[in-house]
């Protein structure tokens, strides 16, 4: 009985891992620009990787090296945000304006009127524009 | 060359009272009016505490002692000066208290833009000098100083120079022991079972790890107080959690709807933590949430790119950061007005007319511009030393309308 319940625990988390998983990878291919993408992209770190690692840490049984399950998720949940905040800070600094509701511009506009340097120097920041 | 004047940051070290002598000697060289400007530096640490104005101390100085160490080294001016007491003006400073600099870079950042305010084009750096901030991973002040054209920079010369190594100068024995025994733990965790390859490994790891990172780990001394910040923390968890959880929904449900129904703006907030581990824990769980994502960390501000309505009004509404500052300063500080009671939100990109317009915040255009004055105006009211905004606004062309009206 506590065999079958555990079973369907884990295949029930596994499930909705998947779940956030796919809905994050939608996400990233629906949303607009790059910041609403950074939003959904730590979706599939967030609880996806969270439901599989309950999941994982529920096959593996408690005590003996779930808890590592655990640590996992505790990195996961502090380098996720930094790489998500890194990227849009990133992208900020190169102007990139974030894309709103009311905006009809194309990609090859937001791309001329982002002044993307691509030599590799120090970032200009615009600061040309009028 | 002679100085007129010299700016002189000062930090309670050993060689100041020489210090203070040579620059006396060398701004009196000069003809006519001199003046020397002391400037004490306040380490972000200061702001830990619940209040720039509460300050506990623990790093650094507290305010009466910065003006205590300030009043000294001012009275040391004056008997230096002697019969030439009547050409030279002594004047005192205090700068970081309401700001956040983090790096050498900040610091240098700040002490060049102290010398344009006060048109002082000299600094001088005690040999000693050690203003608390930064770590060894980051360049010293001295350099970062040198990339300014503005002004120049000299090191006092002072005889009773005792060299040690940076590392035995800065950690002391609790900070060793303690990140010894974080280590030591972390590591048997990892191992699983105590077994005696484990425990002779753990502590030869650990032994490295303390001598070499103490310093880059921690800023001051561990005390209780970090252990009941880690027991709030615990309790954090599972409230942000539950937050992921119902953000996550909320945003899966908008990714999987046919329409797409986003809203996407850049916000700002003016928090109310205080320095780099609260601010750190606050930016990061805006992030982890989704439908809100933290784009640039200034100091105190936050500019946070928000996907939904709904989203914003949680950020507005200030649930995390009302627990961080639970986690950080205790019950006490969760009675502090949410950020859209404080009038610190700010909607950067204007939204246009069909907006659910319930919030005076969310209106756009020139009310969006008068909150903007507002908040400056508070800013420049709440001490001599401007944030980082103003900095901002030197360096950097920001990207959106509002923010490039704000640098005209």
């Amino acid at each position: 009985m506590i065999e079958t319940l555990r079973v369907g625990a884990i295949i029930v988390l596994v499930v909705l891992g998947l779940f956030f998983t796919f809905v994050s990878a939608t996400g990233v291919l629906r949303l607009p620009d790059v910041y609403s993408r950074a939003h959904t992209a730590s979706q599939a770190d967030t609880l996806g990787a969270g439901f599989a690692l309950a999941a994982v840490a529920l096959a593996l049984g408690f005590g003996t090296t779930s808890y590592k399950t655990v640590l996992l998720l505790f990195f996961i949940f502090i380098t996720n945000p930094t790489a998500a905040h890194a990227i849009s800070r990133a992208a900020d600094e190169q102007g990139i304006e974030p894309w709103t509701t009311d905006d009809d511009r194309t990609d090859r506009d937001l791309y001329e009127a982002s002044e993307v340097e691509t030599d590799g120097g120090v970032a200009t920041n615009g600061g040309e524009q009028p | 060359m002679s100085a007129n004047s010299l700016l002189v940051p000062v930090s309670g070290s050993s060689t100041e009272r020489q210090t203070v002598k040579y620059a006396v000697r060398r701004v009196l060289d000069g003809t006519g009016e001199v003046r020397i400007r002391f400037v004490y530096v306040h380490p972000p640490d200061r702001t830990q505490e619940t209040s720039p104005e509460e300050v506990v101390a623990d790093a650094g100085l507290s305010p009466e002692q910065a003006t205590r160490l300030l009043d000294r080294v001012a009275v040391w001016a004056r008997e230096d000066a002697g019969e030439d007491i009547s050409r030279l003006t002594v004047e005192t400073a205090q700068i970081g208290l309401t700001e956040y600099l983090f790096s050498p870079e900040d610091l240098a950042t700040r002490l060049v833009e102290e010398t344009e305010e006060h048109d002082i084009p000299h600094i001088l750096l005690d040999p000693e000098y050690n203003p608390g901030i930064g770590s060894p991973l980051l360049r010293p002040l001295e350099y970062e100083l040198t990339r300014f054209r503005e002004c120049t920079v000299e090191e006092a010369p002072a005889q009773l120079r005792t060299r040690r190594s940076p590392l035995v100068i800065r950690s002391t024995p609790v900070q060793v022991g303690s990140l010894f025994l974080v280590s030591f733990l972390f590591y048997q965790l990892l191992a699983g079972q105590l077994y005696w390859f484990d425990l002779v490994t753990g502590v030869i790891s650990a032994t490295i790890v303390a001598v070499g990172l103490s310093r880059v780990t921690f800023h001051r001394n561990p005390s209780l107080r970090s252990l009941s910040q880690i027991g709030r923390l615990i309790l954090y968890i599972p409230y942000l959690l539950v937050q992921i959880v119902k953000s996550n929904i909320l945003i899966a449900a908008v990714i999987l709807h046919p329409r797409l129904p986003i809203e996407p703006r850049l916000t700002r907030v003016r928090t109310t933590v205080w320095g780099g581990i609260p601010v750190m824990t606050l930016a990061n769980s805006i992030t982890l949430t989704p439908g809100t994502l933290s784009v640039r960390v200034d100091g105190r501000s936050l500019t946070v790119h928000t996907l939904v309505p709904s989203a914003r009004e949680d950020l507005f509404d200030g649930g995390l950061e009302r627990a961080v500052r639970y986690v950080f300063y205790g019950r006490e500080s969760m009675k502090i007005a949410s950020p859209r009671e404080r009038g610190d939100t700010k909607i950067l990109q204007p939204i246009p007319g069909k907006s659910d317009g319930s919030d005076e915040n969310e209106s756009p255009g020139e009310t969006g511009e008068a909150d903007e004055t507002e908040v400056s105006d508070d800013r420049e009211a709440s001490g001599d030393t401007e944030t980082s905004d103003d900095r901002e606004a030197s360096g950097d062309t920001e990207t959106s309308d509002e923010q490039g009206g704000e640098q005209t």
